[in-house]
Formats: structure tokens, C-alpha cells, sequence
């Protein structure tokens, strides 16, 4: 479904040349789940942008569902994420001038479907906001936003799910709402999953674990 | 995605948040502006040519010495549904008992006046408009009333002919303003009776026509091809001539009005388009991230700025035509002429104006959304890589250039505001650059706020460079509004002051001299000028012989060939004339010298060096041209395109030509009793009519100019608060660090007084510069100061008024708990 052969990533900072992803290469099985953790600042991030095709490796490669990401060009990767991914963030990232439905309506109307609504209203209702469908994002609480955002993440069936730290921003016990939530979606829409998180019990859930340290992987137990 | 409705959804949430509001408020005032000043210029050229047409008495008209104009001039004017009327005018001697009066006569047809209204005092003294006069019925003027100690309703002798005084002449429409009014109108049925218009007298025949424009101009042609050797035409634009130079100087002022309004509103666009995009930023980060398009991205943002822009152009193209509306009731009486119906087009291309300027400001920072990076939703901070240079970045100035060319209607207004305009930009990079290398030097040595502040400054050097350069180009337009634009009012309405004199003499012999003077004094006239007269013709320029027929039949140098050339001389330059190459012909000259007026430098394509040749009764004089001149036409006094130098003047035969102001409660009856060949011309009716349409013309000015303004500072203030928004992140970090709020303004303080007052000086001395060219080369104003100490006390006042802005819009931010701003970043 993915996989990364010898990414690498530099960038030219105040102080020279500074490699934040060195040689990183793995694989994931359609409906798998992988889970990537670290330190902050050990590179997660960095790497689920380049797996995502959001930023191009400064050398190796990278294929999404049998698409070679770095042979296609910006346009070409972003019609590839429309089709075939979905996002969840640490900060949410709804549009704050759109309203809950038409936050999750969007990925469907960047397809052109005319479903839309109904979808949007539908999904909303299954992450328990059928009746907040007309709130904006400041009239929510982050758990709720979140909810937002997973509902957002799955409503176009992605056969991939990206998500970094979901439970970053919130408190303990909404955190463990929203990834009881999450893993739940994941498990009904059969998606795969790749997952940041420096919390290793949420990391736990997922089927296997991989280690950053400094930008290099040091524990795959695939 | 559908682009359009993601984008009108978008406009109806995003314009509650602001920068839309803005752009959309900048875009209103931009085009009520235009609106407003280009239908009340249209309206104003609509009433020029009513008011020419008046003085004229018709729409067209030809003039031909000596022999009636053929019948076929009639019948062709009847034939294209022309109304015309035919008028002699002639020199006769009227008389009354035993008193006479050498006259100018004008006898007329029943039609007479075409246009404009024949005004006439009766026996009472009532003003009022009059029928042309019946057979047996003449009109005169007081001069000749009184020198034959008759009054209305008495009778006067023309060529045998009795006939009755049915009022006395106010003014009489039928010829160009300063040629000499008629002093008798009498019937032509009766002229004619009298055997005056026989052959051999020295009349000029005249046919004026009017009806539909179309019309008249198919009549013009055909009068060309057609016109008899000693006739020519007279247009509109001839006879405007005087009135004109007014009312394009008050077309100018409105129209610089509504061009700064236009440029002030683009730079509020651009700089609430660059807030927009910025916040617009994150969302299309996102909206990336999901895997929308670039082109998706910027076909919605161009929907988006479409969907405002349409409604917004409108509500300014109505507020506009309001405004204008009210602007006109202060002109009113003076556009009366004018039909009721209010000109469109204006409003037509004030929207489509609107529209370039929001695309032309808008689209730069918008586009450069297109390169947003999708991993932007990772790191807030990553920034847009800026491309070095963006083509996209010209197209502001090609907008803007583009807009002063066209809307200015001038090329010397549309340089002129280029090049302050630019001037400004250059002159504020150029400080602004140095006042930040100065800052970083002396950083250390200040206290730890204002440090923190000023270092912002450095720290975001292009957004420094960009908020400066709008700052001070704003500050630019506003002094213009409000300094320059108001003082150069000023300075116009000081063109007429109430000594300009408001009587001409002419005949005057140099042996009445002092008898004349002694008698103006007696009356209390002032501003005496008295200069020598002699009437000659051109016979040959360069030793090069001058006929009529070298040029273009009616063109302007023919005119002046075939008529004749009225010369005059003096030890001293004249006021109002300025010598602007060579040097004035003292008293001591050898040769004979002469000095030509500059358009008849242009006219006849002459230099210093090149000898003019002039024909006086029996004499000849061939003159050098030591000197050019630029005179003030419009100064009311007698100005001549020929000055020679004095001793050859003194040698020809020649009679003094007298301007002089009088009171308005002293008459010259007297003086034209005792010396009856002096020709007295009243020119304080059309002094009257040039005063009040600088009064009207300047009172709707003021009215734009102040509209403008206004305009101008509520975009200076919303810029200004969108700059101090750019704030929130730092000040709420520093209050994270235990700023306290003097501290806090301090910081804000200190970077807004340095941005203020550069600004506002850059502003001042581009202004005031700008104000010395507008005064020289469009209003042809000749000594022009700009107020320096206001200009100054302006500086300083937009100094404290952004400082203070800053400061409200920080204070607001202030207030807001500090962990808010800093969650949701900027
Ligand atoms: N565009 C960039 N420019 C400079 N440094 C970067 C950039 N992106 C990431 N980094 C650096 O790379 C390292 C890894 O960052 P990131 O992938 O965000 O780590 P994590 O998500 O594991 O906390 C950090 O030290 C970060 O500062
Ligand atoms: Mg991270």
C-alpha cells in the first residue's frame, strides 16, 4: 500500500546543512496500521509529510498505492491525496469560516460529488455531532473539533489515513475519546493507518511500531 | 470542487472577519469617487459648450466682410432643419437733437438670439430679457445713452432712420467675449432701408445657426466648401476661449481629486489583500493538504474577489451618482443650461476602473498563495518561498500608471502625479533603507522595550519597506488633498482680486493723456494701466512674404495674417508677462526688437533671431525677435502677442489703450461726454460671469476634495489596524514574559513614530514638490508656494495619528489573553 525506499531529508538552516531524515525505508500492508514515535524533534513529522507526498525528499522515494509520488508532479500528487488519503493534525486544521458540515463536505466537493451533504451529515452523525452540524470550529470544544477533523478524514473513504499526534492537543480523557474513535473508523472503513504519536500507549494500538531517533530509524518491529 | 460556490461561501463567511470588509469599503469609496468626478466633469464639459453657445448666440456661425453671405447660406441651414439669424455689424454716427455718438452698430433678424438671452434694462430699471428689436425699435448701451442725454423710451437717428430706445443693452450673445459688444441693435430691415449695408461699407455679415449637433456639423462642412473669400467660420471653441481656461481648471482639480481617491483606495486594497492572503494562508494549506489544485485554489480566490467586487462597484457607482448630485447644487445655476439628464458613462467606466483596481492591487499577494506548501499544516512557520522577482508585482504600478493616464485626461496632470507619485516611492525605499542600517547601529544603546520594537522594524525589513512605502504614498495623496489641493484654490481664486480691472478704453490720443488720468483719479479708479496702440499688418516673416492663403483657410495663424496686428511697447516687462528666453528690449536698443508671445512662437514656427515684418499706413518696420514671452490671458488687462522695442514703437502712428478699475458705484458718464472718441468697454459682466464659475467650480472642488479626504483617512486607519494586527504574535509573546502594558507601548510606540514620521516627511516634501509642478504645468499658475509650515504641522500630525492608530489596535490586542493569540498563532 506504501512504502519509502532510503528517504532522506536536508535542509539549509543558519548553521549549514542540517539532515533531519537519514535513509529511512519501510512498508506498509493494505489495512495495516503503523505507528511512528520519537522524541520531539526526531523527525516524525517530517517523515509522515514525505510519505504523504506533502514535500519532496531531498533523495529516495516514496509509493502510495502503486503511485511513485516523486515522479509525479505537485498537481498530480495532490489529485493522488483527493482520491486516496485523508488527514487528521495535531491542530485540527478545520477551515474556521466553514461550519462543521461543510468542513467534512469538503474533500467530497474537491470531488465533484453531489452527495456531499447528506454524506458529510451522515459521517457527522456517526462521530456523535449529528446535532452540531451548523456550529463553526470556535463554537467547538477541541475534543469536538477533532471529531470534526476525523469525520473530515474519513467521509471520502480514503484507503489511507494519516494522522500526527490527534491527541496533542487535548486532555487525557478526550484524548482517549477521540483515538477510541479514531481506531473504531479505522476498523469499520478498513483504511490503513499511519500514525505519529510520542504517546506510546496510543502507539500500542496500532499493529506495528517504528522508531525515530535523530532522523534514523532505530526500532522496526515488523 | 465547485469553485464558485466554494467561493461564494467563503465571501459570506470571510466578510465578517474584516479584510474583506475593508477591500470591499476601499473598492465603494474608489469608485463613488470616480463616479462622482467624472459625471460632474462630463456635466460641467456639457455646460461649457451651453455657455459658449450663448456667447456665441448659436451653435455656429460665418462672418464675411463687406458682402452679405449668399441666400443659399440660409436655405442649406433650413434645408438640415437648422434655425438661423442672420446680423450686420457696422460703424455708424447715431444721433439725437443735436448730440452724436460714432457707434458700433449690430442690426439684427427677428430669430435673434439663437442662444442666450438678449438682457435689457426698461425705463424702470428692471433687467430683463428682450425680443430682438422690431422695425422702428433699437436697443443701446449707457455709454451712448448718456452721451446723448437720452433715456429709454426716447428716440434715436441711424442712417435717417427714427427709431425708439426700448432699453438699455445689459449684454447682447453674438460674438466672442472680448470683441467689442455692440453698442446700438437696431432691425436689419431698417439698416438696411438706411443704406448703410451698401457696397463699399466697411460691415460684417454674419449667419448663426443652431439644432442638433449632427446637424450643425453637416452645415459646418458644407460652409467650408462653399464659403465666399472674405468669410470664415466661428466655432464654439472660439468663442469659449476665455471661459474655457476656468472650467478646465476646475475639471482638473476635480479630477485630481478623484484620482487620489482612486490610488488611496488601491493601496488600502493591496494592503487588505496582503492581510487577507495571509490569513488566508492556513486554509489553503489545507485545502492543499486535501488535495485541491492550485488552479481550483486560485479560480475560487478570483470567483471570491469577483462575487465582492461586482456588488461593491455598484453600491459605489450609486453612492457616487448621489454625491455628484449633491455637489451640483452648489453649480446649479451655472450648469443650468445643461439638460436634467445625468450622463451614465462616467459611472460605466468608474465600475470597470473599480474592477482593475481591486484585480490590479488584489491579485499579487493572492496569487502567491498558489505557493503555499501543503506542509505548511505541519509548521506554521514555514514560510512561502518568495520567488526574487514576480512579474505579478508590476502589475500594481501598471494599474496605477495606467489609471493616472486615463482618468487625469491630461497627460501633463497624469506625469506630473506619475512622477510625484514616484518620486515618493523611490525617496521612502531609499530613507527607509538607511534608517534601518541607522537603527541597527544605535539598537544597543536603547532601553530594552523600545529596543524590541525597533527591532521588529529591521526584523521584517520587507514588510517594513512595503507598510512605509504605502504609508507614505497615502500620506502623499492626503497632503495633496488637503494642503496643496485647498491653498491651490486659493491661489486660483486670487487670480481675480477685486481691483482687476473691469473697464478698457481704447482711442485714447496721447495729447488726453492727462486729462484722463485726472479725471479716473477724480472717479477713484485704480490699477490704472495705460499702454500705446498701433494697428498694422504682417507682411513678411524672415524677409519671406505672409499671405492669408499660406495657410489652412480659418486656421488660426490665417486669421491673424488676413486681420490686423495689434502692436504696442514699453520700457518695462508688463506685469503678467514673463520673459521665458531672451532678454526684454531696454530703452537703449539698436535695432528695431521685438517680443513675441509664445504661442505665436509655436504659431508660426519662430525663433530669436528670426525678423518679423509689419506694415503701419505708409510705414514699415522689420524687427528682430530678441525675446519670447508667456502672458497670463486670463489676468483682464490689455496683453499683446507683439511687444517692440520702444524707440521704434514711439516712431509709429499710434493711440494708448487704458485698463482700469473702477468702483462699482461710479459711472463713466462723464468722461464719455467730455472726450466722446474714447471707446469704453465694461467688462464687469463677464468678469462677474468668470468670478462666479471659479466660485461655483471651487465650491464643488472643495466638496470632492474634502470627499476624497475623508475617503483617504478611513483607508489610512484600516491599513494601519491591519498593521497593527500583524502585532498580536509578538506583543502576546512579550505579555507571556511579563510585559506590563507601558512596556508593551513602549514597543509599539516607538516603531510606529519611527514609521509615522518618516512617512510623513517623505509625504510633505513629495507633496509639496508635487504641489509646485501641478501649479506650473497644469494650472498654469505662475508663482505658486506650497504652505511649508502646514505642510510640516501635517507631517506631524499623521506622525502622532499612526502612532496612535498602533497603539489602539495593539490595545485591543492587549487585551485579549495572550495563550488565545498564541494557540491560534497569527
Ligand atoms: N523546514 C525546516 N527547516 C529547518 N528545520 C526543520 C524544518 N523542518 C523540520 N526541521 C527540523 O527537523 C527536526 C525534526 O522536525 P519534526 O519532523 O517536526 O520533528 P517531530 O515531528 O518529530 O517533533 C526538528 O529539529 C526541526 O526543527
Ligand atoms: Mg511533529
Amino acid at each position: 500500500m506504501l512504502s519509502a525506499e532510503k528517504l532522506s531529508k536536508a535542509v539549509d538552516g543558519p548553521d549549514g546543512r542540517l539532515l533531519i531524515l537519514d535513509e529511512v525505508s519501510l512498508s506498509v500492508e493494505r489495512g495495516a496500521s503503523l505507528a511512528i514515535v520519537g522524541a520531539s524533534g526526531s523527525g516524525k513529522t517530517t517523515l509522515l509529510g514525505l510519505l504523504a507526498g506533502l514535500d519532496r525528499p531531498t533523495s529516495g522515494s516514496v509509493t502510495l498505492a502503486g503511485e511513485p509520488l516523486d515522479r509525479l508532479d505537485e498537481e498530480a500528487r495532490a489529485r493522488v491525496r483527493r482520491r486516496l488519503v485523508g488527514f487528521v493534525f495535531q491542530s485540527f486544521h478545520l477551515l474556521p469560516a466553514l461550519n462543521a458540515e461543510e468542513n467534512v463536505m469538503l474533500p467530497l466537493e474537491l470531488e465533484g460529488r453531489r452527495d456531499a451533504r447528506q454524506r458529510a451529515a451522515s459521517v457527522l452523525a456517526d462521530v456523535g455531532l449529528g446535532k452540531r452540524l451548523h456550529h463553526y470550529p470556535h463554537q467547538l470544544s477541541g475534543g469536538e473539533q477533532q471529531r470534526v477533523a476525523l469525520a473530515r478524514a474519513f467521509v471520502h473513504g480514503p484507503q489511507l489515513l494519516f494522522a500526527d499526534e490527534p491527541t496533542g492537543n487535548l486532555d487525557q480523557r478526550t484524548g482517549a475519546a477521540v483515538s477510541d474513535l479514531l481506531f473504531a473508523l479505522n476498523r469499520e472503513h478498513a483504511t490503513t493507518l499511519v500514525l505519529v504519536s510520542h504517546d506510546l500507549d496510543l502507539a500500542a494500538r496500532c499493529a506495528r511500531l517504528l522508531r525515530l531517533r535523530d532522523g534514523r530509524v532505530v526500532e522496526d518491529d515488523a | 470542487m465547485n469553485p464558485l460556490v466554494f467561493a461564494a461561501r467563503s465571501l459570506r463567511r470571510e466578510f465578517r472577519h474584516g479584510e474583506l470588509a475593508t477591500l470591499a469599503a476601499a473598492l465603494v469609496l474608489a469608485v463613488a469617487a470616480l463616479t462622482a468626478v467624472g459625471t460632474l466633469a462630463s456635466r460641467v464639459e456639457g455646460a461649457i459648450l451651453a455657455s459658449a453657445t450663448e456667447l456665441l448666440g448659436g451653435d455656429l456661425g460665418v462672418v464675411a466682410r463687406r458682402t452679405p453671405l449668399p441666400e443659399s447660406f440660409s436655405s442649406k441651414a433650413a434645408e438640415l432643419g437648422l434655425s438661423s439669424s442672420r446680423s450686420v455689424e457696422f460703424s455708424s454716427v447715431v444721433f439725437a437733437g443735436d448730440k452724436s455718438q460714432f457707434s458700433e452698430v449690430r442690426s439684427v433678424d427677428d430669430s435673434y438670439p439663437l442662444r442666450g438671452a438678449l438682457l435689457v434694462k426698461d425705463a424702470a430699471g428692471i433687467q430683463r430679457s428682450a425680443p430682438a428689436p422690431a422695425s422702428g425699435q433699437a436697443y443701446a448701451d449707457r455709454a451712448v445713452l448718456n452721451t446723448l442725454g437720452r433715456s429709454v423710451g426716447d428716440h434715436l437717428q441711424i442712417g435717417g432712420r427714427d427709431l425708439q430706445i426700448m432699453g438699455e443693452i445689459v449684454s447682447a450673445p453674438g460674438g466672442p467675449v472680448f470683441q467689442f459688444a455692440p453698442t446700438v441693435l437696431m432691425n436689419t430691415v431698417d439698416a438696411e432701408a438706411s443704406g448703410l449695408l451698401g457696397t463699399g461699407s466697411r460691415a460684417s455679415f454674419r449667419i448663426l445657426v443652431a439644432g442638433p449637433l449632427d446637424a450643425v456639423g453637416d452645415y459646418a462642412s458644407w460652409a467650408r466648401a462653399n464659403l465666399p473669400a472674405s468669410a470664415r467660420l466661428i466655432t464654439v471653441a472660439e468663442a469659449q476661449a476665455n471661459l474655457r481656461n476656468s472650467f478646465e481648471r476646475g475639471e482638473n482639480f476635480l479630477r485630481l481629486a478623484a484620482l487620489l481617491a482612486a490610488l488611496l483606495a488601491g493601496i488600502a486594497v493591496a494592503l487588505a489583500a496582503q492581510r487577507f492572503a495571509r490569513r488566508k494562508t492556513e486554509e489553503v494549506a489545507v485545502l492543499r493538504c486535501l488535495g485541491a489544485s492550485r488552479n481550483e485554489i486560485v479560480l475560487g480566490l478570483g470567483f471570491e474577489l469577483l462575487l465582492l467586487a461586482v456588488p461593491a462597484c455598484i453600491l459605489g457607482a450609486l453612492l457616487g451618482l448621489g454625491m455628484q448630485e449633491i455637489a451640483f447644487v452648489f453649480a446649479r445655476e451655472l450648469l443650468g443650461a445643461t439638460s436634467g439628464t445625468v450622463p451614465l458613462a462616467p459611472a460605466g467606466s468608474a465600475f470597470v476602473v473599480g474592477l482593475a483596481v481591486l484585480f490590479g492591487f488584489a491579485l499579487p499577494p493572492l496569487m502567491r498563495l498558489r505557493d503555499v506548501e501543503p506542509m505548511r499544516v505541519f509548521r506554521r512557520d514555514l514560510q512561502t518561498r518568495l520567488r526574487r522577482f514576480d512579474a505579478l508585482y508590476l502589475l500594481p504600478f501598471a494599474v496605477g500608471g495606467l489609471l493616472v493616464l486615463l482618468e487625469s485626461g491630461s497627460t501633463q496632470l497624469a506625469g506630473v502625479l506619475a512622477a510625484g507619485l514616484g518620486a515618493v516611492a523611490v525617496a521612502t525605499w531609499i530613507v527607509t533603507v538607511i534608517m534601518l542600517k541607522g537603527l541597527r547601529a544605535i539598537s544597543r544603546r536603547l532601553p530594552g522595550a523600545l529596543r524590541f520594537g525597533l527591532a521588529n522594524l529591521n526584523r521584517r525589513r520587507g514588510l517594513t519597506l512595503i507598510q512605509v512605502g504605502a504609508l507614505a504614498l497615502s500620506l502623499t495623496a492626503l497632503d495633496l488633498l488637503a494642503v496643496i489641493g485647498p491653498s491651490l484654490l486659493d491661489r486660483w481664486r486670487a487670480d481675480l482680486p477685486p481691483d482687476t480691472p473691469n473697464y478698457f478704453v481704447l482711442n485714447l490720443q496721447s495729447d488726453q493723456r492727462a486729462e484722463f488720468d485726472q479725471r479716473l483719479q477724480a472717479l477713484g479708479a485704480d490699477n490704472l494701466s495705460l499702454l500705446p496702440l498701433a494697428a498694422g499688418k504682417l507682411v513678411a516673416i524672415n524677409g519671406k512674404n505672409v499671405r492669408p492663403s499660406d495657410f489652412e483657410p480659418d486656421s488660426r495663424a490665417g486669421n491673424f495674417v488676413e486681420g490686423e496686428v495689434r502692436v504696442s511697447w514699453s520700457a518695462d516687462l508688463p506685469p503678467s508677462n514673463r520673459v521665458i528666453d531672451g532678454r526684454w528690449p531696454g530703452a537703449e536698443s539698436k535695432g528695431a526688437e521685438v517680443s513675441v508671445d509664445k504661442s505665436w512662437i509655436d504659431l508660426f514656427h519662430l525663433g530669436l533671431g528670426d525678423t518679423i515684418t509689419l506694415r503701419f499706413a505708409e510705414q514699415e518696420i522689420t524687427a528682430t525677435v530678441t525675446s519670447v514671452r508667456e502672458v497670463d490671458w486670463d489676468s483682464f488687462r490689455v496683453n499683446f502677442f507683439m511687444m517692440l522695442d520702444q524707440v521704434h514703437g514711439e516712431s509709429l502712428p499710434h493711440s494708448l489703450i487704458s485698463s482700469f478699475h473702477l468702483p462699482a458705484d461710479k459711472a463713466l458718464s462723464d468722461l464719455s461726454r467730455a472726450m466722446p472718441n474714447l471707446s469704453l468697454i465694461d467688462v464687469n459682466s463677464i468678469l462677474d460671469r468668470v468670478r462666479d464659475i471659479i466660485g461655483r467650480v471651487s465650491a464643488a472642488v472643495t466638496w470632492v476634495l474634502g470627499f476624497s479626504l475623508a475617503a483617504g483617512i478611513l483607508v489610512l486607519l484600516a491599513a494601519l489596524a491591519a498593521t497593527a494586527e500583524e502585532r498580536r504574535f509578538e506583543i502576546a509573546l512579550l505579555r507571556t514574559l511579563g510585559a506590563n502594558s507601558g512596556q508593551l507601548n513602549a514597543a509599539v510606540l516607538g516603531e510606529f513614530a519611527v514609521l509615522g514620521l518618516l512617512a510623513g516627511l517623505v509625504a510633505a516634501a513629495g507633496a509639496a514638490g508635487t504641489g509646485i509642478a501641478l501649479a506650473r504645468n497644469v494650472f498654469r499658475m505662475a508663482e505658486y508656494a506650497p504652505p511649508l509650515l502646514q505642510l510640516g504641522l501635517v507631517a506631524l500630525a499623521s506622525a502622532i495619528i499612526v502612532m496612535l492608530a498602533g497603539l489602539a489596535g495593539t490595545r485591543r490586542i492587549a487585551g485579549t489573553p495572550p495563550m488565545l493569540v498564541l494557540r491560534h498563532g497569527t
